[in-house]
């Protein structure tokens, strides 16, 4: 049994409207699987709904062996799942690394009497945070080291999009969902980003990645299996040509002739 | 007690019930066209008060007598003048904030509140003192063993009835209330669709200012005193009346204006000391609000993330 | 490209302290409303300009040459102003008010510049702690410093109860609660007998270790100290070591926490953070600081009044922290000795204190809400980031 993630029939309501209906997905240890489908069509709100914002109507959620479902955000972030945000999601005003290290806060010692009195004990953690978070940096691009102390407001659009993959990367997760990481950047950008996303499961072999993406080129590239979902149901599943194959899919996003 | 006694009391709780909502409605309104808290809601009543009461002594003073005439226009004064203000307030302090913490919204709008409670006390004349306030309305009454029906007191209730009945239906029935309703919505969208939200927020500010000047006229013809103070109790029950039903949800405020009316008349029945009807309620409030923290009718099941 | 390292001159800081000592002694003892008006508008200028970027930074990295050597040295300033003072019981009165208020107003700092909590009941919480120390000194035989740990946890454990919701409920439950406990607080003083009622309690002074506060000084037959030179000490005594806590709160994890769970309560939460409890902490801490301040204050002032805990004072209080700079613990001592010494010297003022610092307060958060003195970005040590 090499299964990470088992979600069964998920659903998801606000009001009238169903967000998302009865989705079944699961996900192998190590695999990265595409997630695609239209604007509305609930891709979203299943990370949503997998990182506890969202209260699931029906369906149950299995993650690493656990029983998951209506687990808090905080215990699905303890368990191992980690993610971006569609419209980034950086504290602008904060520093560099102090978004980082709210990624890493399962490893932080947050007791008062250390924060507050021990501050010799607590630098040593400190600088070993702060070399973890340079290699880190270092990995997706050589000059990103040197911006540790910046704010995070004053980088760039990919910039940012790196920092937030390095927040959700560096408390080691098990599972990264990765919410259209390729939104509001060129072409050259995401193909870039998509590098780095590939380098960084070449290293953590152990990674699974969930991936929602509208640019089908980067899906293609990297993804080992695509779901597609519509009006919030899975309508499709298999290998990135099998998919884009279907006819529903076409019919998903070209609309019925 | 007797049904004489619990009819007073209860109409009693209808009077204060009424006032809370016409407050509530306002915070509703606000919060769902701008999801901002307007703390000065609260003084814009308070002031409200005193432009009804400025007015009725300029008329006086001008030899006017007629009650039906002094009521209605300094009524039509307080509400116009408020509504104004609102405007105003929602122009120059609310809306530059739009794009800032929300707590900064509540600050400056509760900073803005101070302002004008301390311009009443420290500009109208003898503005620390409480101010009679006129009895207008005809207080002719029917006597029924202990209960009292007095015709003043009716025509408040049904005055306050009607104008939250009246903004209802312009939100759900008028082309304006389609545009504050679509704004409410989504407001990206709104604006793309052609609606000028600006306009949308200030004359959404303009008719909450209104009614709640409405409501401090119909607390001072109630009470018949008013003070620079009494809008700041008001202003938080109204919030609160307007969080314990769902904000954003005008029955809601309505329900939850009444419903710490409810509260506070049977605190005010089982302690002697009056102060502790207002904890005896608001502590009831908060348990509520603990165990529906979206409110009793919830308006936006999630937000967006 | 790294910037070399460069050893920044500590002599602008060295400088400005001594300066700083001088200021407050020629401020608290100008007569004329004149010289008052003239001293407030050069301080404004002041703090403008140390909060300016270039200044600021100057400052920043002066301070950073040598942070132990000059953080004694102010101590040792302010010792030395109280030591100047010694004979003046109005100025002593004012520079305990002073530093008791920013003691309040570090606490509210922590509560809404840090965790985004808002408190609109600092008064109130202050008040707590003035009516414990009162009720404890009269009909306990409990060691002050006890009554003064009593009164700040009291004042915590109150706060706490009240936001205790917040588990559940989100957005603006604090605001709303902490303005409704505002307004009812004193109202239930007021028709509290055994607590005095509207004429209050009186408090006994302050004695620690059988040295009792409210006695002068008396170095011989001609020299007398005011004694207030004791309560002024002891709060800034006070004062440095809740400074240095905050301090250090907000330059480690605990700091981080709560920055992360202001900034953005949905992505906090999906980093595991717990968002209601780090509230709570930032709360309670805040209204210990206050309960403890209060206290000390009661104490000195020898009685407590429901009419000295209203919302408008707790307004007074929110008008420092916004005014100083929201997060920046620095900021309050400045802004505090504005907004309290102020009105005491330009008795015009007074009456209109409460108008007048709502509408700074209005213009502040409309054209630089980041307040006088901004808060900088998080430095961990002295040491941290580049050169």
């Amino acid at each position: 049994m090499n299964v990470l993630l088992d979600c069964r029939g998920l659903t998801v309501r606000f009001g009238g409207l169903t967000a998302l209906n009865g989705l079944d997905l699961t996900l192998k240890h190590g695999e990265t699987l595409g997630l695609i489908g239209p604007n509305g069509s609930g891709k979203t709100t299943f990370f949503n709904a997998l990182t506890g914002l969202y209260r699931l109507v029906a369906g149950r959620v299995r993650f690493g062996g656990r029983e998951m479902t209506g687990a808090s955000p905080q215990d699905l972030y303890d368990a191992g799942i980690a993610r971006t945000f569609q419209r980034s999601r950086l504290c602008l005003t904060l520093s560099v690394f102090d978004n980082l290290m709210i990624g890493n806060h399962r490893r932080l010692s947050r007791g008062l009497a250390f924060n507050l009195l021990r501050r010799r004990a607590f630098e040593q953690e400190l600088r070993e945070h702060q070399a973890r978070s340079r290699m880190l940096l270092e990995t997706f691009h050589p000059s990103l080291p040197d911006r540790l102390y910046d704010p995070a407001g004053e980088l760039g659009m990919i910039d940012r999009r790196r920092v937030e993959v390095c927040r959700a990367l560096i408390g080691e997760p098990r599972l990264l969902l990765l919410d259209e990481p390729s939104a509001g950047m060129t072409h050259e950008e995401t193909h870039e980003l998509m590098e780095d996303i590939l380098a960084t499961r070449a290293r953590q072999p152990g990674l699974s990645i969930i991936l929602i993406e509208h640019e089908m080129g980067v899906i293609e590239r990297v993804s080992d299996r695509c779901a597609v979902l519509n009006f919030g149901e899975k309508i499709c599943e298999g290998s990135y040509a099998s998919v884009v194959a279907d006819a529903r899919v076409q019919e998903a996003y070209l609309g019925s002739e | 007690m007797d049904a004489g006694l619990l009819g007073q009391y209860i109409f009693n709780g209808l009077m204060l019930g009424i006032i809370y909502a016409m407050v509530a409605v306002g915070f509703t309104l606000f919060f769902g066209v701008l999801d901002v808290i307007k703390f000065s809601h609260g003084d814009v009543l308070t002031v409200g008060a005193f432009v009804g009461l400025a007015t009725y002594h300029g008329l006086d003073a001008l030899g006017v007598t007629s009650a039906p005439v002094l009521a209605l226009s300094l009524t039509l004064a307080a509400m116009l003048a408020m509504g104004a203000l609102g405007a105003l307030m929602a122009r120059w302090i609310v809306l530059p904030l739009r794009n800032a913490p929300a707590i900064n919204v509540l600050l400056i709008t509760l900073m803005a509140g101070t302002v004008l409670r301390e311009l009443i006390r420290l500009f109208y004349p003898a503005g620390a003192n409480p101010k009679p306030f006129p009895r207008l309305l005809p207080t002719d009454s029917l006597t029924m063993g202990s209960f009292t029906l007095r015709l003043d007191n009716v025509i408040l209730l049904s005055v306050g009835a009607a104008a939250i009945v009246g903004v209802h239906l312009l939100i759900t029935r008028s082309r304006l209330g389609l545009a504050i309703r679509a704004a409410a919505q989504d407001s990206e969208t709104a604006r793309i669709m052609g609606i000028n939200f600006q306009m949308v927020v200030l004359v959404t500010f303009a008719l909450g200012s209104a009614l709640a000047a409405l409501a401090g006229v119909t607390a001072g013809l109630y009470y018949s005193e008013i003070n620079f103070g009494m809008g700041l109790l008001l202003g938080v029950i109204g919030f609160s009346a307007a969080v314990v039903g769902g904000l954003g949800n005008l029955y809601g405020a309505v329900l939850g204006g009444f419903l710490f009316a409810a509260l506070q008349t049977l605190g005010a029945v089982w302690f002697s000391v009056p102060a502790y009807k207002d904890v005896f309620a608001f502590a009831l409030v908060i348990l509520i609000m603990a165990w529906r923290p979206t409110g009793l009718i919830a308006e936006k099941t999630a937000e967006r993330v | 490209m790294r910037k070399i390292f460069r050893p920044a001159p500590v002599w602008p800081a060295l400088l400005l302290l001594p300066l700083l000592g001088g200021y407050g002694y020629v401020f608290l003892h100008a007569e004329a409303q004149w010289q008052v008006a003239i001293l407030a508008l050069a301080g404004v200028a002041a703090i403008l300009a140390a909060g300016s970027r270039r200044v600021g930074a100057a400052l920043d990295r002066s301070w950073r040459a040598a942070p132990s050597l000059l953080g004694w040295l102010a101590f040792v300033v302010a010792a030395a102003l109280i030591y100047v003072l010694r004979e003046d019981h109005f100025a002593l009165l004012m520079v305990a008010t002073v530093l008791l208020y920013a003691l309040v107003c570090l606490g509210l700092n922590v509560q809404f510049g840090y965790a985004g909590v808002l408190n609109f009941a600092g008064a109130a919480f202050f008040g707590i702690g003035g009516y414990t120390a009162a009720v404890l000194a009269a009909h306990t035989a409990l060691p002050h410093l006890v009554i003064l740990a009593s009164a700040g946890l009291l004042s915590g454990v109150v706060g706490s109860l009240l936001v205790l919701p917040l588990l559940r409920t989100r957005g603006h439950y604090a605001a709303l609660i902490t303005i409704a406990f505002a307004i009812l607080f004193r109202t239930f003083l007021e028709v509290n007998d055994l607590l005095g009622g509207p004429q209050g309690l009186k408090v006994p002074g302050l004695a620690i270790l059988g040295w009792s506060f409210n006695d002068s000084i008396v170095v011989d037959a001609d020299t007398e100290f005011s004694f207030y030179v004791a309560y002024a000490g002891f709060s800034l005594v006070l004062f440095t070591i809740g400074l240095i806590l905050v301090w250090r709160l907000e330059r480690s994890w605990l700091g981080l926490s709560l920055d992360a769970v202001r900034i953005d309560e949905t992505a906090a939460s999906v980093f595991g953070f717990q968002v209601a409890r780090w509230k709570i902490l930032a709360f309670s801490l805040g209204n210990v600081l206050a309960g403890v301040a209060g206290a000390v204050y009661g104490m000195m002032t020898g009685f407590v009044a429901p009419a000295s805990f209203t919302l408008a004072e707790s307004l007074i209080f929110v008008s420092i922290v916004i005014l100083g700079g929201l997060g920046n613990p620095a900021a309050v001592l400045p802004a505090t000795v504005l907004v309290v010494v102020l009105p005491e010297k330009l008795q015009f003022i007074q009456e209109y204190r409460y108008l007048l610092f709502s509408a700074i307060v209005i213009l502040i958060l409309l054209f630089k809400p980041a307040g006088l003195l901004p808060r900088s970005l998080r430095r961990y040590f002295p040491s941290w980031g580049k050169a």
